[in-house]
């Protein structure tokens, strides 16, 4: 799995100056529904982070006359300095580690020494999630064929046939016959019986979905 | 017969109807209805009906784009992005004349079902039409185009601002619901179903334990294939009152696929009608307990239409409306009569399956096993939290 930082950040970001007031960069992460607002200069360099669980957790209550101080202060007056951050050729699984050992869930990503993106945990779930096909509703089948070249294109095409899309496949030597290789596939479908009557049909072995003896 | 009660069906929900050889069949709501009836436990008269869900109702959870597609695909429009992109036009969910009206009523069929219960006073409501667990935001999937469940949910968030516990005893793992709702603490997902390793979806692992804010309200029980009656109520029983005493929700929504028995022909799980005895059963004890009544059941799965399904869906409208007296009695014979020449299967006699359904599982011991395990894992967190409460 090699999926750089650079092919699932998010490019238009919404980014604040150092002296906008606290109240206004929550507003602001309340219009756009984020969590991260990452604070630059004029030239587009990361100066610091805030996010609205640090600011909302450290604001005194509404009832407190301290509040109205707090959130009018400048940004730059309560922002995480020394950001972390990722670089857009980081492999996304080292990004993932870097997010988990430091406890945070989200890393402006840097070019050539200015902000160019930013990656949250949610993108990350939903790249992993995305790249193991985890989220694609699919169904396991399990063949048994010859160990013989052109198998695993006549059964995708018999696959194919009846329009279903294959999402992963999986070849392996058979532990128990060495003349013989499986094939795992999982496929979009949730009805199989019709695909498995045209593959027994062209005399393959079916190893999953399997029945029990005399199910009728 | 308990007032506290809405059976809800109208015959427009029986359009929903890929093609005759599809497995998807809602005549299965007529062989119900019609076994409710003979039993005397269910009268035309009772019967209230569902309505067509508005397209704003359904953009409380699909996408715009997909809502479209549907309706272009009923009116006899194709592209081919309706297959890759929206799922529809697929050998699962293939294209059907009027598909977006039929599936509109299904839905509709459910937030009556929510309207009957917070607005005209009933504690439960039953819309066997629904329970179409699988359609996602913007796809079909898995014979369901619209989720019912799903904009039900949302429905009640935003009318009724009630926290919703989703159970799904269907075989397969409720993935429409459960990702609608992944990053959501108010409402919080229970699935039983046969492990993804087995089965379609392919998720509904024990670690899908929900995203953000939601993280901790989603709980997932995955059975090995061929898992029995007892290990899987053993596991139903715990799971279900311990998440509910973990949630505190305001209202259970029930989806009640009957395709975890062993006469289904898509899944491989060897219930048999005993548990469709004790789903309702301990759904309408907890709801009583914990949310003044509130509770509403949907149908869902369900693939042998003859001898699971009419059996199984009445029991939760037995449980439903306390007329399980009708049980003492064997199936009624002009039930039997009525319907055994088009069935292509032995109707069952009786209100439990006899003795040696099938034949012995080998790995008996291994799947009971694995499945306590996945209990144990599944339930950690509430265990741990319970732990900590104590200390
Ligand atoms: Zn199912
Ligand atoms: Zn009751």
């Amino acid at each position: 799995m090699s999926v750089n930082v650079r092919d699932i950040m998010k490019k238009d970001i919404i980014v604040a100056q150092r002296n906008m007031p606290v109240s206004e960069a929550l507003d602001l992460m309340k219009t756009h529904k984020i969590r991260h607002l990452p604070i630059v200069n004029k030239q587009n360099e990361i100066l610091g982070i805030v996010s609205d669980r640090d600011l909302r957790d450290a604001a005194p209550s509404i009832f407190d006359e301290k509040h109205k101080e707090f959130i009018n202060l400048p940004v730059s007056k309560v922002m995480i300095e020394n950001v972390i951050t990722a670089l857009p050729l980081d492999f996304v699984e080292e990004s993932a580690n870097t997010m988990t050992e430091n406890q945070i869930s989200c890393l402006p990503v840097e070019e050539d020494g200015v902000l160019a993106g930013i990656i949250t945990e949610t993108d990350l779930l939903h790249t992993l999630v995305r790249l193991t096909g985890a989220a694609m509703p699919t169904s396991r089948l399990e063949i048994e064929v010859p160990n013989e070249s052109g198998q695993l294109s006549e059964v995708s095409n018999i696959i194919k046939d009846h329009q279903i899309n294959i999402q992963s496949v999986l070849v392996y030597q058979s532990f128990s016959d060495n003349t013989k290789k499986i094939l795992v596939f999982r496929v979009q479908c949730m009805d199989m019986r019709p695909l498995l009557k045209s593959l027994k049909e062209a005399n393959y072995k079916i190893i999953w979905p399997t029945e029990l003896e005399m199910k009728p | 017969m308990s007032q506290e009660a809405a059976y809800i069906f109208s015959p427009e929900q029986l359009q929903y109807k890929f093609h005759n050889e599809h497995p998807f069949n809602q005549h299965r709501l007529s062989i119900t209805n019609d076994l409710l009836m003979k039993l005397g436990a269910l009268s035309p008269e009772t019967i209230l009906p569902a309505r067509k869900a508005t397209i704003d109702e359904l953009l409380l959870i699909h996408d715009e784009d997909y809502v479209q597609a549907v309706i272009g695909a009923a009116e006899g429009q194709s592209r081919s992005s309706y297959r890759t992109t929206f799922g529809i036009g697929t050998e699962d969910t293939p294209v059907f004349p009027h598909m977006h009206d039929a599936a509109a009523w299904l839905v509709g069929g459910t937030l009556a079902a929510v309207d009957y219960v917070f607005d005209n006073g009933y504690k439960h409501a039953l819309n066997l039409g629904g329970g179409l667990h699988h359609g996602f935001r913007g796809k079909a999937s898995g014979f369901c185009i619209y989720n019912d469940s799903s904009i039900a949910i949302e429905y009640i968030r935003k009318k009724y601002d009630a926290r919703v516990l989703y159970v799904d005893t269907d075989a397969h793992h409720g993935d429409g619901v459960q990702w609608a709702f992944y990053n959501d603490p108010d409402v919080c997902t229970l699935s039983f179903h046969e492990s993804g390793r087995f089965l379609f979806p392919g998720t509904g692992h024990v670690n899908e334990r929900g995203h953000g804010d939601g993280y901790g309200y989603s709980f997932n029980i995955p059975f090995e294939a061929f898992t029995e009656d007892e290990s899987w109520l053993v596991a139903y029983k715990a799971a279900m009152r311990e998440v509910t005493e973990y949630f505190k929700p305001d209202i259970i929504l029930t989806q009640n696929g009957a395709d975890a028995h062993y006469y289904d022909p898509l899944t491989h799980l060897c219930g048999t009608i005993n548990i469709f005895h004790e789903i309702p059963k301990l759904a309408h004890e907890l709801a009583h307990e914990f949310c003044d009544g509130k509770w509403i059941a949907v149908g869902g799965g369900g693939y042998d239409i003859w001898r699971v399904v009419p059996r199984a869906w009445s029991l939760i409208w037995l449980e439903m409306s306390e007329q399980k007296e009708a049980l003492k009695q064997s199936i009624p014979k002009v039930w039997l009569d009525n319907w055994q020449e088009e069935a292509p299967v032995q109707l069952p006699p009786e209100w439990y399956d006899p003795k040696g359904l099938y034949p012995m599982i080998p790995r008996k011991k291994e799947i009971e096993k694995k499945n306590e395990r996945t209990l144990l894992k599944a339930l950690k967190p509430i265990y741990d939290h319970q732990k900590k409460v104590k200390s």
